[in-house]
C-alpha cells in the first residue's frame, strides 16, 4: 500500500515561521520549512553540495541555508549564495528538488513521489492541530486499530464527542504518523482526554506489533 | 568557582550553560578526557574517586554529582531565576531534573559510545533514549495545552536547562528530531534564554 499523491507530513502549527524540520514519507527524506513570510516549502532533504540534510540547517528570510557550508537556496530551490565564494555568480543548475506542497485542514501536505505533477489539493475545512503521533507500526495496522475507513490520506472518526480528522502518513514500511486535528472551538476541557487516547492508541498498536 | 571541564562532554556543557544563563563566572580547567582519560589519573582520582567529570570546586567545597552541581549553581544565582518559588512547582521541576540527570544519562552514554569510543551498544541505547524523548514530547504537548512552554511552568527552569543538551545533541548518536515536534519548538524557545550558549555539535545559527 504505497502512499502517493498528497500526503500530510506535519501539523501546520508545529512548523513556525523561520523554522525547518525533517520528515520521512514512504522512506523519502523531506525537509519541511516555513519562510519568515509564512509560506511552507517541502524539498528533498539533501544539500546538492555534500548531501547534508537541509533540515539540519536554518531559515533566513525566504532562503534556507545548509548547516555544513552555508549554501543558501531561494524559494525556487535554486542556490543563490555560497559563503566560501561570496563574489561568485552561482550557476543556476545548483538546486534542490522540490515537492509539490499545500497547506489545508491544519496540515502541511507534500505531493509524492518526488517529481510527480501535483494535482490540485482539496480544500479541507479549517482545523486545529492537536498533535502528531508517531507509531512503530505499518500504516495498515494503525488504520485497522482505528477501525475506520480511510479517504485518500484522511480518516474521520469521533472520540469523546469530538469529530477528529486525522491525516495519515506512512513514514516507512514499519513506521507511521497520525496528524490529529480537531474542529475549531473544541473546548480545552476535552483535549487532555484526547491526548490520553492518543498515547493509549500508540501503546496498544505497538504492543500488538511486538507480539506479531 | 572552578569547573574541571571537557568541552565535548554534555554534562560539562550543562554546567557551563547554567552558569552562563545565571551570569556566574566559571574558571575552566580543561581536562584531557579524550583520548587522555586524565579524569582517571591519580591526581584527578583524589578530587573525584569516581573518575568522572564535571567537578565543581568553590573554596573548600568539591562537588562531583551533576544534579548537586546544578542545584548549587541555581541557588547561588542572586535572582534564583531557574528555581520556582512555589513548593509544588519546585517539586515538579525537581521531578524533571531527576529525569534529566538520571534517566537521560542514557543519552550521554549513547553519545559517548558513538563519538568517544566508550563501550556499549549504541542501537539499544538509542532505542531507550527514543522512549524517553517520547515521554518528554508527550509531557510538553500537555504543557502546551495549559499554555505553558516549559517542563515545569510558563518560564524556563533548571530542569529545562538540564534537559536541553540531551535533545540538542542526539543527532550525534543518530537519533533524529523528526518524531518530536514539541521538543523542536521547546528547543527553539530554549535558545531565546538570555545567556544561552552552545557547544560543539549544537549549531549556533541565531
Amino acid at each position: 500500500m504505497t502512499q502517493t499523491g498528497w500526503v500530510p507530513v506535519a501539523l501546520s502549527k508545529m512548523i513556525e515561521p523561520g523554522t525547518s524540520a525533517g520528515v520521512v514519507a514512504e522512506g523519502a527524506e523531506i525537509v519541511v520549512w516555513r519562510d519568515t513570510s509564512g509560506t511552507a516549502h517541502a524539498w528533498e532533504d539533501r544539500c546538492p553540495h555534500r548531501g547534508m540534510k537541509m533540515s539540519f540547517g536554518f531559515v533566513r528570510g525566504d532562503h534556507i541555508a545548509c548547516l555544513y557550508h552555508g549554501w543558501e537556496y531561494d524559494e525556487s530551490g535554486t542556490c543563490q549564495y555560497i559563503p566560501a565564494h561570496p563574489d561568485l555568480e552561482v550557476p543556476k543548475s545548483i538546486c534542490v528538488a522540490r515537492y509539490g506542497v499545500a497547506e489545508s485542514g491544519g496540515m502541511i501536505w507534500a505531493h509524492l513521489p518526488l517529481g510527480s505533477e501535483p494535482a490540485a489539493a482539496s480544500e479541507l475545512p479549517v482545523m486545529e492541530g492537536l498533535r502528531s503521533l508517531y507509531l512503530d507500526a505499518p500504516l495498515a495496522d494503525v488504520i485497522a486499530a482505528l477501525g475506520a475507513e480511510r479517504t485518500g490520506s484522511m480518516i474521520a472518526i469521533e472520540h469523546a464527542g469530538v469529530a477528529l480528522r486525522i491525516g495519515v502518513q506512512a513514514v516507512s514500511e514499519r513506521r507511521s504518523a497520525l496528524h490529529i486535528t480537531l474542529p475549531e472551538g473544541t473546548p480545552d476541557s476535552a483535549k487532555p482526554m484526547l491526548l490520553d487516547w492518543c498515547e493509549a492508541l500508540r501503546r496498544q498498536v505497538e504492543a500488538r506489533e511486538a507480539v506479531a | 568557582m572552578i569547573l574541571h571541564n571537557y568541552d565535548l562532554f554534555e554534562d560539562c556543557y550543562r554546567v557551563r550553560l547554567l552558569a552562563s544563563c545565571t551570569n556566574q563566572a566559571l574558571e575552566l580547567v580543561n581536562v584531557d578526557a579524550f583520548p587522555g582519560a586524565e579524569e582517571k589519573s591519580p591526581a584527578y582520582l583524589e578530587l573525584n574517586p569516581l573518575g568522572r567529570l564535571p567537578i565543581l570546586q568553590d573554596g573548600d567545597l568539591t562537588l562531583r554529582d551533576l544534579s548537586a552541581i546544578l542545584i548549587y549553581l541555581a541557588e547561588k544565582d542572586s535572582e534564583q531565576r531557574f528555581l520556582p518559588k512555589d513548593p509544588a512547582a519546585r517539586a515538579r521541576m525537581f521531578d524533571w531534573l531527576g529525569f534529566a540527570c538520571r534517566d537521560l544519562a542514557l543519552a550521554a552514554e549513547a553519545r559517548a559510545v558513538a563519538l568517544l569510543d566508550a563501550p556499549g551498544d549504541v542501537a539499544s541505547l538509542r532505542a531507550k533514549v527514543r522512549e524517553l524523548f517520547r515521554v518528554l514530547d508527550d509531557h510538553l504537548t500537555r504543557q502546551a495545552l495549559k499554555g505553558e512552554g516549559f517542563v515545569a511552568g510558563a518560564t524556563p527552569s533548571l530542569a529545562d536547562l538540564a534537559l536541553f543538551p540531551a535533545f540538542a545533541l542526539s543527532r550525534d548518536f543518530n537519533l533524529d528530531h523528526d518524531e518530536f515536534p514539541q521538543l523542536r519548538l521547546w528547543a527553539r524557545r530554549m535558545r531565546q534564554i538570555e545567556g544561552f550558549i552552545t557547544m560543539p555539535g549544537i549549531p549556533d545559527y541565531h
